[in-house]
C-alpha cells in the first residue's frame, strides 16, 4: 500500500429498526470520526438507514468455510476475553449480516467461538469485529445523518410513470390510426 | 486462446494450474471471489481497469449535466438534476472503494485520470447543448448504462457486484427522470418537438458507441466471460439497447437518425446501419468535441480540493499524536 493512502473501514448499515445491520461496502478515510462522515455521504443518499457503523478493516479478521476447514481455529488465546461482532456471510450473493456477540482474547478465537455458537456450517464467511474498534452513529444525529434523503422522493424511480406514460401514446397512436383509416 | 483447457491458460498467464482450476471452479459454482482471496493476477488487473475506468465516467459524467444545473426550467427539474449529478458522484466513490479492495489505490487511479492516461466513457466527450440533452442523457446514455451494469451486478467479484446492485437501483431513477421528459417535450409545443428530436439526433450514434467496438475487435472479452465478470459481448447488449429503444422513441414520433434501422421479423432484432468507428476511436483517443474541456476540469477541480486532502491528513496526524 502507498503511504498516502488512508486506511479502510468496512461500512455496516441497517435499514430500519428491527432489521439486520449488513455490510454495505468500504470507504477510505484519515481516522474513523471521517470515516463516518464519509460512509454516510456516501451509503445514505437514499432513505434505507437508521444507524450506520465503521470500523477499521485491519482489525477484523476474516475467515472462510474452506479456510476455517483446512486450518480450524484456536479457541484459546492469552489476554483478557473482549467483546466481538460476528458477521457472516449467509449466501454468495449476500451482504454481511450481524449474526451476534461473543467475548473472546483475540480475533481467531472470536471466530472460535461463533463457529461453536451458531454453527460451522452457519455461514460462507466469518468476520469478528473488535466491538470497541466500532465506531456507531450517535442516535441523536439520526435525523440530521439520515432523514434529509426520506423528504427526497423524486429520487425514487417510481416517481416516474414512464411505462404508463408510453402505453398511453400508444393506444393515442393506434385511435388516431383508425380515425385516419375510418375517413378514408 | 481463451477457449483452451485451464492447463494452457495457466502457462500463458503463468499461473499455478492448481490454483487457477480451483479458482474457475468457484467461478463456475457461482461462488463470488472476495478480497484477500487468491485471484490470477490477470483477474486482478482487468478489474482494476474497468473499475477505475467505470468509476472516472461517473465522476466526469457530473460534467455535461451539471452545466445545466443553473439552467434548469423548474425547481422540480432542478432538484432533480442535483439528485442525479450528486448519484453520479457517489457511485464514482462506490466503485473506487471498489477498486481499492484490490489493491489499487486512489492516487494511482487519480494520477491516471488527469495524466490522460486511464481512459472513462467516449459519451462524456460530447457537448449538452441545449436542456433537451439532459433527457437524451437519462433515457438514452443512462438506460445503455443500465444494461451494461444490469450484467456486471452478476459478476464474480463480491465487492464490484454489490456495488452495480446498488448503482442500478439509482440509475433507474435517472433513466426514467430522462425517459418521462423526452415523452412530455415530445408530446409538447413545436419547439419542444424539435429540441428534442435534435437532442435525440445528436446522442443516437455515441450512445450505440458507448457498449465499446465489436465483439471481433474487444481483445478482453473472451478472458472476461470465462471469468465471470462479463456474461455478455458488447455487440448482444447494443442489440438489446436498440430493441427496447427504437419502439418507443417511434411511438414518441422521434426520428432514429439511421435509413438503415428496420425491425426484422426472422430475427425479432432491430437492425441497424454501421457505426462510425473512426469517430469513436477519435473519441476514446482524446479528440472528442469535448475532451480537452473535460480533463480540464477535472484537474481544476482536483487542484481546487487539495488544500481539503490536506486538512484532512493534518488533523488525523494530530489527533494521533494525542493520543
Amino acid at each position: 500500500m502507498n503511504d498516502t493512502q488512508w486506511p479502510r473501514y468496512e461500512v455496516f448499515q441497517q435499514e430500519a429498526e428491527g432489521k439486520p445491520v449488513l455490510h454495505n461496502g468500504t470507504v477510505h478515510a484519515a481516522d474513523i470520526e471521517l470515516a463516518l462522515l464519509n460512509a454516510r455521504s456516501v451509503f445514505a443518499r437514499r432513505p434505507d438507514a437508521t444507524q450506520m457503523w465503521v470500523a477499521p478493516a485491519e482489525q477484523i479478521t476474516s475467515r472462510t468455510r474452506e479456510e476455517l476447514a483446512a486450518d480450524p481455529p484456536a479457541a484459546e488465546a492469552a489476554g483478557a476475553a473482549e467483546a466481538y461482532y460476528i458477521f457472516g456471510k449467509l449466501a454468495e450473493q449476500a451482504q454481511a449480516s450481524l449474526l451476534g456477540e461473543v467475548g473472546a482474547a483475540s480475533g481467531e478465537a472470536a471466530v472460535a467461538a461463533a463457529l461453536a455458537q451458531f454453527g460451522a456450517e452457519a455461514a460462507l464467511r466469518w468476520w469478528a469485529v473488535p466491538a470497541a474498534a466500532v465506531l456507531k452513529s450517535d442516535p441523536a444525529d439520526a435525523g440530521p445523518m439520515f432523514a434529509p434523503a426520506r423528504e427526497k422522493t423524486y429520487k425514487d424511480q417510481a416517481e416516474y410513470p414512464v411505462v404508463t406514460m408510453m402505453r398511453q401514446l400508444r393506444a393515442k397512436a393506434n385511435t388516431n390510426h383508425k380515425d385516419t383509416e375510418n375517413t378514408k | 486462446m481463451y477457449g483452451a483447457d485451464v492447463e494452457q491458460i495457466a502457462i500463458e498467464l503463468n499461473e499455478d494450474p492448481q490454483k487457477l482450476a480451483d479458482f474457475e471452479a468457484r467461478i463456475a459454482r457461482g461462488e463470488k471471489i472476495e478480497p484477500g482471496d487468491w485471484m490470477p493476477t490477470e483477474y486482478r488487473r482487468q478489474l482494476i481497469r474497468m473499475i477505475s475506468q467505470h468509476a472516472h465516467s461517473e465522476v466526469v459524467g457530473m460534467l455535461p449535466e451539471g452545466a445545466w444545473i443553473t439552467r434548469a426550467p423548474s425547481l422540480r427539474r432542478k432538484l432533480i438534476l442535483i439528485a442525479k449529478v450528486q448519484d453520479e458522484a457517489g457511485h464514482g466513490q462506490y466503485l473506487y472503494h471498489a477498486a481499492e479492495t484490490l489493491g489499487a489505490t486512489r492516487e494511482e487511479m487519480l494520477d491516471a485520470l488527469l495524466s490522460g492516461k486511464a481512459k472513462y466513457s467516449s459519451i462524456f466527450n460530447y457537448h449538452t447543448t441545449t436542456w433537451a440533452d439532459n433527457g437524451a442523457i437519462g433515457w438514452l446514455v443512462d438506460g445503455a448504462a443500465i444494461l451494461n451494469q444490469t450484467m456486471l451486478a452478476r459478476c464474480s467479484y463480491g465487492p464490484y457486484s454489490r456495488a452495480m446492485v446498488r448503482i442500478c437501483m439509482e440509475e433507474n431513477f435517472h433513466r426514467k427522470q430522462g425517459q418521462e421528459m423526452i415523452i412530455l417535450y415530445s408530446q409538447g409545443t413545436p419547439t419542444q418537438r424539435a429540441m428534442v428530436q435534435d437532442a435525440i439526433t445528436r446522442w443516437w450514434w455515441p450512445t450505440l458507441m458507448m457498449f465499446g467496438p465489436h465483439d471481433a475487435d474487444s481483445p478482453n472479452s473472451a478472458l472476461l466471460i470465462r471469468w465471470g465478470i462479463k456474461t455478455r459481448t458488447n455487440d448482444q447488449l447494443r442489440q438489446e439497447f436498440v430493441n427496447q429503444l427504437a419502439p418507443d422513441l417511434q411511438a414518441c414520433g422521434i426520428q432514429i437518425p439511421d435509413p438503415e434501422l428496420r425491425y426484422d421479423e426472422a430475427s425479432g432484432n432491430w437492425l441497424f446501419g454501421a457505426i462510425d468507428w473512426d469517430e469513436f476511436w477519435r473519441v476514446i483517443k482524446g479528440d472528442g468535441p469535448a475532451n480537452a474541456e473535460r480533463m480540464a476540469a477535472r484537474r481544476q477541480a482536483h487542484e481546487d480540493g487539495r488544500w481539503v486532502r490536506e486538512a484532512l491528513s493534518a488533523y488525523a496526524a494530530k489527533s494521533q499524536v494525542q493520543l
